[in-house]
């Protein structure tokens, strides 16, 4: 049975009915047991599976990824969370340095299967540090998956297909969905593909890639730009590493016109690789330039609203975009 | 050891202070004014007049203060989130810490940074990031170079009981001990790191003991005395000074707010919260000042009276403060 829920409830529900179904699966991390986490996406987990499985952390990021990657040496399958993306620093070495080589370094003896829950994202008024995207430190990792869903369906398969999956993962969770995302979510359990990126709106004038807070900010402007008579394709990543180079080949050989839309920076940005990828397989089929709508190279997200406003892409911006590649 | 209380001596007044009525009377100030300002940030973010979030240090005052109040103008803080009212002790207009929880172009970073996590370069209070502890290491650093230059100026950086559980917390201190950095570290133990209660946090039960792994003097005092904090910091400051090296001074208190003005804080128990109360920094030093005939209703009045004036003017102040321009964003990246 389907019916209309949050994002937020969506990963809510994974983590409750994974911990059901296996006994191996446990979380920690800072405010996630008592608390019911910052934002609550981990509510009634400690009343139900107790303090065990449940942990409230020390606040302390390394200990949080590290204990969580010798977990699950010994079997279990940890899905340990960062409060906010902006406080993964401690972690990094963790992540980089261990979770992602461990299969690598030991030619398959280890694997390490974790979860990495992050809450990112801007346009909240969370300023500087509650704001920011780091999902490219970890995608030019090989060896850890890195998945940025955008829906409260994909939220919850993708949860649910990231924890039964044998790799290290990075679930980042745009806060700014949490409580707006809303779909039609079945109350089962079911998985969705953590390899395959998804079209959201079909198209025959232009690509669009974006994935995130993004991805329905783009299918506004993209319904608007529509009835202006431009029809765009609306490729959802879901997933930054690895990337679904088929899915987004196949559709700018189609619409022979591509627009990248993401929040994160431009330099340096997964649009850089998507612009590198097209540039390798799709040459040829391109009408004109590969073009991006990013966030400016600033620190993201200053804090006083007009700063805030300057920084995030908004329907406006991708729109501006869209007619200025159609227009090429 | 009973004794039975001699009437007479019961109404004998209160031994007169080690401390001059002057400083007494400005501790007690300050106090009130960290007080009054932090309650008015409160109403003022309740109100919808700024974004982001705000948290409240109300009920530890007496560690605020105390930390702080013998710094002078060359010295320096390195404030953490819940550390507003630090600048308000090292002498940061009002008028620029009310700009700041607006995000308007008066306050000191023009907008930049979040409400809370404020800085004054001019008197040498570093903005903080939000990342627990950073500001641990940066202060360290600072304490290194001044100490390089032969200057006899101090580092004053504060944290939570929660920092003290990252590695950076350790990383800082280690260093300072090895190279006797000008350094007081202030932790304000308020028993909660957000939800998570210290049990969870440490094995310790005092956390001037972190001190010891790290070869450095380590101070616990009731963080509600504000005498106590003023001499345990005044003291830790005289010997950084002198080149003997850092200390941790560990404040016990509470925080009577939520984690900040979001949080409605259920996962305390009102009990706590009650007896705390209870332990207020502030009537307390009241009732010291009273008993040494330093303090009555009237000067009570006057001192808040004053107080209540200041935040006026500065609240009207960031009210007509403009926003900065959008393009403002692009500026303060490259040097
Ligand atoms: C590195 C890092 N991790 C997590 C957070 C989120 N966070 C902000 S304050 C806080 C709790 C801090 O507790 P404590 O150090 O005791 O200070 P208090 O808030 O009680 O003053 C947490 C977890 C952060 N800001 N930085
Ligand atoms: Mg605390």
């Amino acid at each position: 049975m389907a019916r209309t829920i949050t994002f937020i409830d969506a990963i809510n529900e994974a983590l409750h009915q994974e911990m059901e179904r296996d006994s191996r699966v446990c979380i920690l991390g800072e405010d996630l047991g008592m608390g019911g986490g910052v934002f609550k996406a981990t509510a009634g987990l400690y009343q139900k599976f107790g303090e065990e499985r449940v942990l409230d952390s020390p606040l302390a990021e390394g200990i949080i990824i590290a204990a969580a990657i010798g977990a699950s040496l010994v079997g279990y399958r940890p899905v340990p969370e960062i409060q906010f993306a902006d406080f993964i620093g401690d972690a990094v070495d963790p992540i980089l340095q261990q979770a992602a080589k461990l299969r690598y370094r030991s030619a398959g003896g280890y694997s390490c299967p974790i979860t990495i829950r992050v809450c990112w994202g801007g346009g909240t008024g969370g300023g500087l540090y509650h704001s920011q995207e780091n999902t490219t430190w970890f995608a030019h990792e090989p060896g850890i998956r890195v998945l940025a869903p955008s829906t409260a369906y994909d939220a919850k398969g993708m949860l649910i297909a990231a924890i039964r999956d044998e790799n290290p993962v990075l679930f980042f969770e745009h806060k700014k969905l949490y409580r707006t995302a809303k779909s039609e979510v079945p109350e089962e359990p079911y998985t969705v593909s953590l390899d395959e990126a998804a079209v959201r709106r079909p198209g025959r004038d232009m690509t669009v890639l974006t994935y995130g807070y993004m991805a329905s900010v783009v299918m506004e402007a993209a319904e608007e730009m529509a009835k202006r008579g431009v029809e765009a394709e609306v490729v959802d990543l879901r997933t930054l590493a690895p990337l679904d180079k088929r899915t987004i080949v196949e559709s700018v050989r189609k619409t022979n016109r591509c627009l990248i839309v993401h929040e994160d920076t431009k330099t340096l940005g997964i649009g850089a690789e998507l612009s590198a990828i097209l540039n390798e397989e799709a040459f040829d089929d391109l009408d004109a330039p590969i073009m991006r709508v990013t966030g400016p190279d600033i620190p993201p997200v200053p804090f006083s609203p007009p700063l805030e406003k300057f920084f995030m892409v908004d329907k406006d911006k991708v729109m501006a975009g869209m007619e200025k590649l159609a227009g090429y | 050891m009973a004794t039975k209380v001699n009437r007479a001596t019961a109404v004998r007044e209160a031994p007169a202070s080690r401390h001059s009525p002057e400083l007494l009377l400005g501790l007690y100030r300050m106090m009130v004014k960290c007080r009054m300002c932090d309650e008015k940030a409160r109403i003022l973010f309740k109100q919808g007049k700024y974004a982001g979030n705000f948290y409240s240090n109300v009920g530890q005052e007496g560690g605020e203060v105390g930390g702080a109040f013998s710094l002078r103008k060359d010295d320096w803080v390195a404030p953490s989130h819940r550390d507003w009212t630090s600048c308000i002790v090292k002498g940061a207009p009002l008028k620029a810490c009310f700009a700041q929880l607006y995000g308007k172009t008066d306050s000191p970073d023009r907008g930049k940074s979040t409400p809370a996590h404020m800085g004054y370069p001019e008197l040498h209070i570093i903005t903080p990031a939000s990342t627990i502890a950073a500001q641990l290491m940066i202060g360290t650093g600072v304490a290194w170079g001044l100490k390089r230059q032969g200057k006899d100026s101090v580092v004053v950086s504060y944290c939570g009981d929660g920092a003290t559980s990252i590695g950076w917390f350790h990383e800082a201190l280690n260093f300072a001990g090895v190279h006797k950095l000008p350094m007081l570290y202030v932790v304000q133990n308020n028993l909660w790191a957000e939800s998570v209660p210290l049990r969870l946090q440490t094995a310790l039960t005092d956390l001037s003991d972190r001190a010891k792994g790290h070869g450095i003097t380590g101070v616990s005092v009731d963080g509600n005395d504000i005498l106590a904090v003023y001499e345990a910091a005044t003291k830790a400051i005289a010997r950084a000074r002198a080149g003997q090296g850092p200390t941790v001074l560990e404040c016990k208190t509470y925080r009577w707010y939520g984690h900040s003005e979001i949080d409605p804080a259920k996962y305390r128990m009102p009990e706590e919260l009650a007896e705390w109360k209870k332990k207020d920094p502030i009537p307390r030093f009241e009732k010291y000042l009273a008993d040494r005939k330093l303090l009555n209703d009237q000067i009570k009045k006057q001192v808040r009276d004053e107080i209540t004036h200041e935040i006026d003017q500065a609240v009207e102040f960031a009210e007509n403060s403009p926003y900065p321009a959008p393009e403002e964003a692009l500026e303060h990246i490259w040097a």
